[in-house]
């Protein structure tokens, strides 16, 4: 094709050799230089390598690269014998001219801005109906080629109706285009048919494989999860026509916006739509990792067309791309509160999360708050009253003695009898130990020792929900300090349960209280700053309100209140459900996780009320408040008047416990409306950006450098006036003039409704992806599309009503074989439906589709025989499109898989389309397509009665919007024959075929002639031009 | 044309078919069959790029690989360890664990008390393997198999494990082993998917997952077919009550017809595919029920597999279906067989698995031996790794459990070009380490495809811009254990 003369382009000729053939070794990537020798730039290839050159442009016999491509000798040639990769001859005088012709380097083209103007080539025949056309004829006679036949327009409303709303048009529709005859005929039906909520359906359908969507969390255990608020949105972002770079902000940063509020945040569920590892025993963070690795990669395949994975262990072999841009990319997606590993034992959606309410319960809440605002306020105007003062003198007066109400355990560890230990305060109710925790010398008397291993059991007290307050109190004595051991919890355990429940740790010695419902992202959890000490008695208590607030939780070491750091405040989900029956406290153990190994505990005291300062101070030295209320009131300075005054509060005045009951029951009506709503993972930014590093050959435990959020440095520059943040990222991606953006989304586009991409790699942009066939085409559509506001009805109706679109698939021998891949586009491509498509298709033929929008997902014929057999559902659940089918990332829909819906584990582009013998399976013994094909024949059989000559004319036309020809009719009919003849001589065999699906079976038709029509329409649908675009 | 390596499939149909048949004067149901079922030579490796596989004489033609998901304890089956055995209920000394990560069920416990095996160990056969008496039957054909006793792999828990084995990548998205093959040597029949996957009715533990079998990135025809033990053993594989054979035969005729039709009018190749395809689905609709009837089978071969075999979705069954699926020409077949996983209780579970899986393992090689086709098939046997010398939970006079352990575990290979009668590798003494010749997942599949002739660095697939393999950048043919 390239003439000798003609000049080299180095990104249309020259970097795709170098790319694929010498930048494995002689690239960009840093580390593995197999020689110093570097061909991606032109400074580098022309470069005095010590008094001799790679490249002297112009000069071949200078130039070693010339030598080395063309040397016999094999240890020297390049590239190497053992590479596997070799030069074609034609090759290689391309590198030579290109030498010769000054060895030019270009920024790779898809790098380079969009650029402002694209002129439109000159309008060269009447074949061209818009720009489109006129870019691509000019091709046409580039390469001498001629477009190919215009499809019929019935053929060309089927394929528009199939392309923009995944439907086939019925046979009105077919009729009433036919009989326009305005010259705006073909844009009245593109309006009408973007205009539907079947469009929003069909292009949500594309997005979900973008956006790896599933109902499922994949991994190993793949429980369902709850997804499809966000699907949802999607389709309503669809139907409303939203410009792309809002509809890309939302789902990127939404949470970030300025104003956001749930309908801004749901969006970014997108980040968060891959798998979730719920099996117990991984290492967390190596998950965490994953997670942020699939966000960027995700956020850069489907916007940005860059293979990002590849710099994930190293330099890009091919593209400038560092692996310090990989991690500084990573870390706009890190800043969450988020847990590697999801909860086993509890059905708390992973943080953050965002419940999705209903309007009774926003009303019930509203009602709450209010309340509890009022609670709040009772007690402390009843604390500030001069009554309560009056009652409390008068308490004082009477001498009280100190007494403990609502002590509910007190454990003095003293004696063990058939591992049972007394629990003074509820005689009938022991703790229990196995035998391997033993006594030993204690504070007081005998002190339990843990292994650490080993449960000790206090049944049934502190079985609280999170407004219910609570108080506990030890002595302990540590025998070591390490990261992490636990006094006490009520939970089911640790990381795999999400540590639901409420715990007192030591983390690294520092006394930490928490209250979760899934850690660490919606809990409350306090840490002392100060540790404790190693092989001391120490004495601590910690107290906790019901607030489902940080700050009502306290520690007391000594019976000295210490100073907190809040660690998570953000309480909102239950902290008591769990699925298996742990509902004890434990002491000394929990489930997976560390126990108080080789710890010591003495008299344990739990409360069921928050005990305040001077309790505290008690339990530690046993004299404080009793020597209080032993005074006479008149020596009692006002500081131990105030302790007495919330001992008083917190004890002995009746109205104040009344009131404080009055604020619980309020916490508690809020806390019932919010538990049952369902929440859905999103994204929630960290005030503080978690600290990123680069991770050296990809190990999630190996720290390389620092890194902080930044884009691609071969990209534009960040902006300077926009936050460092997923938000700052989304408006630097949607900036007017980004090199890939706009590109890469009209690219992906024009894949959708031609079936090839300008680009066939949509995925790679990069330099081992694939040249634009029509570089020009891209730019001017990218241009043209961001200058309308990136809408995309005006993007997608340029597509279909131009010619290029109305060529027939129909080529000569010659042509195929000049242009094989269809690159001059001077014919339609052959395109088989989706898997979605075929299905939706034959719903819609037969009336049984069901056209609600949205919703829970369905489970529709083919999931019974999933590799994880559900119960499909009764009536309209098996009719509703394919969008809709419940998708498991481990036993995916088996229909769509087999043909080729992706499994959806990763954001993909592009579906390979493949033919296989298992598809034929599915259309011609599938229960959705024979139930179909009943439907269908029942309904026709009502319109032409026993015509059946009639009936295959009308279902031929329904199903391949076309007329039927005469010698196909000859063929139908034939078998029409002879498939009746065997249903009458076989009535049996036709009722059990029509028993096939639930709809009804018409009791008022003949069966046999049900049958074979059946059988007709069936063959009808398994007709290549019914399940292909041709 | 950029076509460096074996980047696949690109376009097979882009070099015209017509002027191909014509220049190689195959017949066109011949051509339009190999590139659906992905024949040898046919198709996409051969037309798209410039590298033919095998690339040398294989060894094995086949594979079957009887994966043993949730990890059998190595040292209660193959790898005998008296010093654990003297050194029973005694902590696991910290020079030997040499901090190694575990996993988050077993890492903070306070004390790892070393389990010595409850069973007895005996050498077996010419070749001395030792063998746990837990495995009679495998005792029995010990000449023929070749253990690996040093497999190691970075993963510690079930799903990555998994998939680290079958993927070379402990992170879902790449293609499995069979995959692999099915795209790089096609299929060796033409009525019979060329990668099928059986798994173990029932059976607790572990969840088995369809990402097992997957394509990945390649092209979704090769994907493991999983045969199930119902009415269709293949999705949707028969016609609908109703539909005799006769019938079904008449609208494949008609349907054809049609399709010649348009093949006239428009010459475009993808119908003579069209076409091929609906033949093929027909043909399958037999071949498929053919060769999942046993009743051809001799009554000694059933008693060979055990009583078990007599029923669908038993691993017996599933294991004489793999000698059936190999006899017929197909190429990779998968079994899964789950519930190794004894985190307590092992003792007894251990038992009860090899109950299971030890006659019919052994009784698939003895037969494919007994039928010639031991030499060009091979098989493998075992899980995704191994398990602690220590006990997890609490221990017992005469019970415990043991937790995941990724650096060493045994598994062992038959027929098709390995060294029978032979043990490869040695642990140290505690059965913690490798001693001596590790066999990393990534060399068990370099070695797995030179079986199959295949030089693993150059099967690769052009995925996201980087040339992906099953090795990923490692992977060493295991040079002793061969033939």
């Amino acid at each position: 094709m390239l003439v000798a003369e003609e000049e080299i382009s180095f990104n249309r000729d020259i970097r795709p050799i170098l790319s694929d053939r010498c930048f494995k070794c002689h690239g960009p990537d840093a580390e593995n230089q197999k020689s110093d020798f570097r061909l991606d730039t032109e400074k580098h290839a022309h470069a005095d390598l010590g008094g001799y050159f790679g490249i002297v442009p112009g000069n071949l016999e200078k130039s070693e690269v010339h030598h080395l491509i063309h040397t016999d000798d094999e240890d020297e040639v390049m590239p190497p014998k053992d590479s596997n990769l070799s030069l074609s001859a034609h090759e290689k005088k391309l590198l030579d001219s290109w030498i010769k012709q000054g060895a030019k380097f270009e920024k790779h083209w898809s790098l380079k801005p969009l650029p402002q103007n694209v002129p439109v080539p000159e309008k060269i025949s009447d074949w061209s109906r818009n720009e489109i056309d006129r870019f691509v004829e000019a091709g046409f006679v580039k390469h001498d080629v001629k477009a190919a036949d215009e499809i019929s327009p019935e053929k060309w409303l089927r394929r528009v109706s199939f392309d923009l709303t995944g439907l086939p048009p019925t046979t009105e529709e077919i009729s009433a285009y036919l009989a326009d005859t305005s010259p705006e005929a073909s844009e009245k039906v593109v309006n009408r048919l973007l205009d539907s909520t079947q469009y929003a359906e069909r292009m949500t359908s594309e997005w979900l494989d973008v956006a790896r969507y599933s109902d499922s969390y994949g991994y190993q255990r793949d429980r369902e999860r709850f997804v499809w608020p966000w699907r949802d949105w999607v389709i309503k972002a669809f139907r409303e026509n939203m410009p792309y770079d809002q509809f890309a902000t939302l789902q990127i940063a939404g949470d970030l916006l300025p104003d956001a509020t749930t309908e801004t945040i749901l969006p970014t569920a997108f980040n968060r739509l891959h798998g979730h590892e719920m099996e117990g025993g991984i290492v967390l963070e190596e998950y965490r990792m994953e997670y942020i690795a699939d966000r960027a990669q995700t956020f850069s395949s489907a916007f940005l067309g860059l293979t990002m994975e590849c710099c994930r262990c190293h330099d890009h072999k091919y593209d400038p791309l560092p692996t310090r841009d990989y991690y500084s990319l990573g870390a706009f997606f890190a800043n969450i509160e988020e847990s590697g590993l999801i909860s086993y034992f509890t059905d708390a959606t992973p943080t953050p999360a965002m419940p999705i309410s209903t309007p009774e319960a926003d009303a019930e809440m509203t009602a709450a708050e209010p309340q509890i605002a009022a609670g709040e306020a009772k007690l402390t105007a009843l604390r500030n009253a001069p009554e309560t003062r009056m009652v409390f003198e008068n308490w004082l007066g009477k001498r009280p003695s100190l007494d403990w109400p609502g002590l509910v355990a007190d454990l003095s560890f003293d004696v063990i009898e058939d591992g049972k230990l007394l629990n003074s305060v509820a005689p009938n109710s022991p703790a229990t130990t196995p035998p391997a925790n033993t006594l030993v010398p204690g504070k007081n008397g005998q002190a339990i020792h843990f292994t650490g291993d080993d449960p000790l059991i206090l049944p049934k007290v502190g079985h609280f929900s999170r407004e219910h307050p609570y108080s506990a109190s030890f002595w302990a004595r540590p025998h070591a300090i390490t990261a992490r051991e636990n006094f006490f919890s009520r939970s089911h355990g640790g990381d795999d349960a999400a540590s639901i429940g409420y715990e007192f740790l030591l983390l690294d010695g520092k006394p930490t209280a928490s209250v979760i419902h899934f850690w660490p992202g919606n809990a409350i959890r306090v840490q002392a700053k100060q540790a404790l000490k190693p092989g001391e008695w120490q004495h601590l208590a910690m107290s906790y309100d019901g607030s489902s607030k940080a700050a009502g939780l306290s520690i007391y070491l000594n019976g000295e209140p210490l100073e907190l750091e809040i660690i998570v405040d953000h309480l909102t989900g239950q902290t008591t459900e769990w699925t298996m029956d742990m509902k004890d406290i434990v002491l000394g153990e929990r489930y997976r996780d560390r126990g108080f190994i080789n710890g010591e505990m003495d008299d344990f005291r739990f409360f069921d009320r928050r005990i305040v300062d001077a309790e505290a101070r008690q339990l530690f030295d046993q004299t404080y408040l009793a020597d209080l209320l032993a005074k006479n009131a008149a020596e009692l300075s006002e500081s131990d008047r105030g302790e007495l005054y919330d001992y008083f509060l917190a004890t002995a005045y009746d109205p104040y416990r009344l009131a404080a009951g009055e604020l619980a029951a309020a916490r508690k009506r809020w806390n019932d409306a919010m538990d049952p709503l369902p929440s859905i993972t999103i994204m929630r930014e960290l005030p503080e950006p978690k600290p990123s590093f680069v991770l050296t050959r990809g190990a999630y435990d190996s720290h390389g450098e620092p890194v902080t959020a930044d884009t691609p440095t071969a990209l534009p520059p960040f902006p300077t006036d926009q936050p460092n943040n997923r938000l700052g990222l989304a408006r630097w991606l949607t900036q007017p003039d980004h090199p890939l953006t706009a590109r890469v989304t009209v690219n992906r586009y024009w894949q959708m409704i031609f079936g090839n991409g300008i680009v066939s790699t949509p995925e790679d942009f990069g330099s081992q992806g694939s040249l634009p066939t029509h570089p020009e085409l891209l730019d001017w559509l990218a241009r043209d599309f961001v200058e309308h506001d990136w809408d995309l009805h005006h993007l997608l109706g340029q597509m279909v009503l131009s010619s290029t679109y109305r060529q027939s698939t129909v080529t000569d021998a010659a042509t195929r074989e000049m242009d094989p891949e269809n690159a001059f586009l001077c014919r339609g491509n052959n395109r088989r439906l989706t898997g979605e498509m075929i299905r939706d298709n034959a719903l819609a033929v037969s009336g049984l589709l069901v056209d609600k929008i949205g919703g829970p997902p369905v489970k529709p014929y083919e999931l019974a025989v999933s590799f994880e057999p559900q119960v499909p559902d009764k009536g309209d659940g098996l009719y509703r499109r394919s969008l809709y089918t419940l998708w498991k990332r481990n036993a995916p829909a088996p229909m769509l898989v087999t043909f080729d819906a992706p499994k959806r584990d990763v954001c993909s582009l592009r579906r390979a389309t493949t033919t296989s013998p298992l598809q034929s399976l599915v259309t011609l013994n599938g229960p959705q397509f024979i139930e179909a094909s009943r439907v269908l024949a029942a309904k026709l059989m009502r319109t032409h009665g026993g015509d059946h000559e009639a009936l295959i004319k009308e279902a031929f036309l329904i199903l391949t919007s076309r007329e039927i020809q005469a010698e196909e009719a000859t063929i139908l009919n034939g078998l029409h024959a002879t498939q009746l003849a065997d249903f009458s001589a076989n009535p049996e065999q036709a009722a059990s075929l029509l028993e096939t699906g639930e709809a009804p079976v018409p009791s008022d038709l003949p069966l046999a002639e049900l049958a074979t029509n059946t059988v007709l329409i069936n063959t009808m649908m398994n007709f290549d031009e019914s399940l292909n675009q041709r | 044309m950029k076509n460096p390596l074996c980047t696949g499939f690109e376009n097979p149909v882009g070099v015209s078919r017509r002027s191909f048949l014509n220049s190689f004067g195959m017949g066109l149901g011949g051509i339009a069959l190999g590139s659906m079922m992905n024949k040898a030579g046919a198709s996409n490796v051969s037309l798209g790029g410039q590298q033919m596989f095998p690339n040398f004489a294989p060894k094995a033609k086949r594979v079957i690989y009887l994966f043993q998901s949730g990890a059998p304890s190595q040292m209660d089956l193959f790898d005998h360890k008296p010093r654990l055995n003297a050194e029973h209920g005694q902590e696991l000394p910290e020079s030997v664990r040499d901090g190694q990560r575990l996993t988050g069920m077993s890492t903070n416990q306070a004390s790892f008390p070393l389990a010595g095996s409850p069973f007895k160990f005996k050498q077996h056969g010419e070749s001395g393997a030792t063998l746990s008496e837990l495995l009679p039957y495998t005792a029995g054909v010990a000449d023929e198999l070749c253990f690996i006793k040093t497999m190691y792999t970075e993963a510690i828990n079930h799903g990555p494990g998994v998939t680290m084995m079958q993927t070379g990548s402990q992170f879902p998205g790449r293609p499995t082993i069979g995959a692999w093959g099915s795209y790089g040597l096609g299929s060796l029949n033409e009525n019979l998917p060329s990668y099928v996957v059986l798994v173990t009715k029932e059976g607790g533990g572990q969840p088995i997952t369809s990402r097992y079998w997957d394509s990945g990135f390649l092209p979704g025809k090769h994907d493991g077919v999983l045969f199930t033990p119902s009415k269709d053993a293949v999705l949707y594989l028969n016609s609908p009550e109703g539909i005799s054979k006769g019938s079904r035969r008449e609208v494949i005729d008609a349907l054809q017809k049609l399709h010649e039709i348009q093949l006239a009018k428009t010459s475009d190749p993808a119908l003579e595919t069209q076409i091929a395809q609906y033949e093929m689905a027909y043909r399958m609709q037999s071949s498929v029920p053919d060769v999942t009837d046993f009743s051809d089978e001799s009554e000694s071969t059933l008693k060979l597999y055990g009583d078990d075999v007599r029923t669908p979705g038993t691993y017996a069954y599933n294991c004489l279906m793999a000698r059936r699926l190999a006899e017929k020409g197909v190429r990779h077949i998968q079994l899964f067989h789950r519930d190794w996983d004894a985190h307590a209780g092992l003792p007894k579970a251990i038992q009860g698995q090899c109950k299971l899986t030890d006659q019919p393992s052994a009784a698939l090689v003895k037969d494919l031996k007994m039928r010639g086709l031991l030499e060009d098939t091979l098989v493998i046997w075992g899980g995704e790794f191994g398990r602690t010398n220590y006990c997890q939970g609490k221990m017992t006079k005469d019970d415990f459990g043991r937790d995941h352990h990724p650096r060493c575990f045994t598994q062992w290979m038959a027929g098709g070009g390995v060294k029978p009668g032979y043990t490869h590798g040695s642990t140290d003494e505690y059965g913690y380490s490798i001693e001596k010749d590790p066999v990393h997942v990534h060399d068990f599949h370099a070695t797995l495809q030179h079986l199959l002739g295949v030089d693993h660095e150059k099967l690769t697939f052009k995925y996201q811009g980087r040339h992906f393999r099953l090795t990923d950048v490692h992977g060493k043919v295991v040079k002793q254990i061969l033939a």
